[in-house]
């Protein structure tokens, strides 16, 4: 199984197709080397026949015969060849027995099959010959053995097997070795994984500090993994705020309803009993309704219900919905607008978050106090500004009013399912807005919209949540 | 007698319903899937439906496209576990049609039932009468017998909604998302009542008969007469 995987492995077959690859492109060269260098050995032996052939030819008569004979005897390898002919074919001279037929007397050389004298050791030797009819009838044949070419060959063969065959083997080598280490790495990556699946949360890649892919990925991922880990435990404190949350009211129903059962008498009594039960359950549900909307707005990608909206008007809107109940409570509710402003976003989500955050800032404002709306635009950004003469949000606390749940002790008593700020803060989100939290005291809430083309594009942008969008909330 | 067929799988919740709606008067049929609840439909023409979303067999939103296929123009009420209101129940709003998210008191579903049965005053008219109520729509004014009301433009658009569906419960909820057109529920539990405060004040003046009614928990009734 293992064997079969290694062979298998993507690293090995690769090593195996450029050793390949490679060994194809040596024999290739070594074949135009042997090629070539075959082509300039002929050249040059046969302009050395020509020159020798020329040589003797230009000889008076009388001394071509002996010339030859010293020719033939200076050729120690006895690779030179030559023979005078008379007009009737018969030998004068040299070492070939008779004139072959095939020659073509006067061309260029030319491999031809000779009868020799002494017939040599090899079968059929290559020849290259030039033959010439002299002036006196008689026919000049000159020759060279070229199997020297063949021993070239060999050699070349020989460097060839004693080059490729070793490069050959280290590339597959080499190739194995990348691949079982790649195979071991991830071996090990994948029992780490197996056991983060298995809910083993600090588990982590191993990381070594060298800057090979694998390193850098390792290191990545265990970036990513850092950032879940923080995300999930959060999560799980949610499940506890959650649970607690839902208790409380729970609790209450129940103990109502219990003391009901055995001590109302009358149908008076059992009613205000399930009165209370009533509004204990009722409050339960307002948490789940307002968590599973939350969920719902996080979760949504659509930008389905995006268009223009006036942001001027939904400010008026809700100072419009909540004017009374200030005014009840004894604080004065005022809107600046500095000019209509229209943004890409979803109109009704955004006079959620508008109407949550008039709402937080009416009941966290003592009687007596001022809640502002204030909408300020530039050239391509309009900030809406909801700012009151409340205790505020303390620097501590900025980041942990937007979790769930969360509620500032001296908040306690305050009603409220402490959803708020995180809904706001998901909506801002899901438009690509920036939610900015002001310094104490007084409470300060800003949303830093962009308007014209930027709108849209922080929309777009807003599908894809980067960690730093994260950071911004 | 109107007729009220209920599609919903649910024996205990629907159990609960039937009885609710037959106490106030309504005769109720009750089917427990889609395809059942399609057939008595089809054959018994009810006044209004209510129907549940997630049904075994055929789902709620589909049993009631079949019937406006079939040009079946019945008032109907849609129950929810869902809360995410999506495209296919937006359409179904526009056609004057309710959505109600599970859970929900039973009362809420009696007010919508009878919103639905009752359908709003000819809205061609321009002036609205009710008991000694008037209300020009084209002069923005309103009066009771001759004494003229001085109303703000939300306060007058609660007035109007209201003089439409005279001698009906109105929940909160309902007014949130008719007359103030909210999607949400306000963190602000009482934000209604505080409206309705102002608008009673404005109403109801001293000596006058109260017209505008407080339903204990559940919501409000103008009421036409004393």
């Amino acid at each position: 199984m293992r064997q079969i995987q290694f062979i298998r492995s993507n690293t090995f077959l690769w090593a195996l197709a450029v050793a390949a690859a490679f060994a194809l492109f040596v024999v290739g060269l070594f074949a135009f080397t042997y090629w070539k260098l075959d082509d300039y050995l002929i050249a040059r032996s046969d302009r050395m026949i020509m020159t020798r052939i020329n040589f003797i030819a230009d000889l008076p008569s009388g001394r071509r015969i002996g010339a030859i004979s010293d020719h033939l005897e200076q050729d120690s390898r006895g690779v030179q060849y030559a023979g005078l002919f008379n007009g009737a074919g018969t030998r004068l001279a040299g070492n070939i027995d008779s004139l072959p037929r095939a020659l073509d007397l006067g061309g260029a050389a030319q491999g031809v099959r000779l009868d020799l004298i002494e017939k040599s050791a090899v079968h059929g030797p290559v020849i290259r010959v030039v033959g010439r009819r002299l002036e006196n009838g008689d026919v000049l044949v000159m020759g060279r053995n070229v199997d020297e070419t063949h021993e070239i060959s060999s050699v070349v063969g020989q460097a060839l097997a004693l080059g490729l065959l070793p490069a050959f083997c280290l590339c597959l080598l080499a190739g194995a070795w990348l691949s079982v280490r790649a195979q071991r790495r991830v071996e090990e990556v994948n029992q780490r994984v197996q056991r983060i699946v298995a809910g083993e949360l600090r588990e982590r890649l191993p990381e070594d500090n060298s800057d090979d892919p694998f390193g850098r990925l390792a290191r990545i991922v265990n970036g990513m993994l850092a950032e879940m880990e923080t995300m999930i435990n959060a999560l799980a404190g949610v499940g506890n705020d959650i649970a607690h949350d839902l208790r409380t009211p729970l609790t209450r129903a129940r103990l109502a309803l219990e003391r009901g059962r055995t001590h109302a008498t009358t149908l008076e009594q059992l009613q205000e009993v399930t009165d209370k039960a009533m509004a204990g359950i009722d409050q339960s549900l307002a948490i789940v309704t307002a968590l599973l909307r939350l969920t719902e707005i996080e979760n949504s990608r659509r930008t389905a219900g995006f268009g223009n909206v006036a942001l001027d008007e939904i400010l008026r809107e809700v100072c419009d919905v909540y004017e009374p109940i200030a005014e009840d409570k004894g604080i004065g509710l005022g809107v600046v607008i500095d000019r209509n402003v229209q943004v890409w976003g979803d109109r009704d989500l955004l006079f959620e978050a508008m109407a949550n955050l008039v709402d937080n800032a009416v009941k966290f404002t003592p009687p007596g106090g001022q809640v502002r709306l204030e909408l300020v635009s530039e050239d391509d950004t309009a900030l809406v500004r909801v700012s009151d003469t409340g205790p505020g949000i303390s620097t501590q606390e900025r980041e942990a009013v937007l979790r769930r749940f969360y509620r500032s002790d001296k908040m306690r008593n305050t009603p409220g399912v402490g959803l708020g700020l995180s809904l706001v803060a998901a909506i801002v989100k899901l438009h690509g807005f920036r939610l900015i939290i002001g310094p104490a005291p007084g409470g300060r809430i800003e949303i830093l919209a962009w308007t014209g083309r930027a709108s849209k594009a922080a929309a777009c942008r807003s599908r894809t949540p980067t960690l730093e969008a994260v950071n911004q909330m | 007698m109107t007729r009220i067929l209920l599609i919903e799988d649910d024996a205990e919740t629907a159990e609960v319903i039937v009885a609710e709606l037959a106490d106030r008067g309504f005769e109720v049929q009750w089917a427990p899937d889609g395809v059942d609840g399609l057939d008595r439909a089809r054959a018994a023409c009810p006044d209004a439906m209510i129907v549940d979303r997630m049904l075994p067999g055929m789902d709620g939103l589909t049993v009631i496209e079949a019937l406006r296929k079939d040009r079946v123009g019945t008032p109907v009420l849609v129950l929810s576990a869902l809360g995410a209101v999506d495209d296919r129940v937006r359409g179904l709003r526009m056609g004057g049609d309710d959505y109600l998210t599970k859970p929900f008191a039973i009362i809420e579903l009696v007010a919508r039932i009878e919103a639905l049965l009752r359908r709003p005053m000819d809205s061609r008219e321009t002036t609205l009468h009710v008991g000694p109520l008037e209300l020009d729509l084209i002069e923005r004014t309103a009066r009771r017998d001759e004494r003229e009301i001085d109303l703000l433009p939300r306060e007058f658009r609660l007035l109007e909604y209201m003089m439409r569906r005279s001698d009906q419960l109105l929940t909160r909820a309902m007014l949130l998302e008719e007359v103030w057109n909210y999607k949400f529920v306000p963190a602000t539990t009482n934000l209604i009542d505080v409206h309705m405060g102002r608008l009673r004040h404005k109403v109801d003046g001293p000596g006058d008969t109260q017209l505008i009614h407080n339903v204990r928990g559940s919501g409000f009734i103008l009421r036409s007469r004393a």
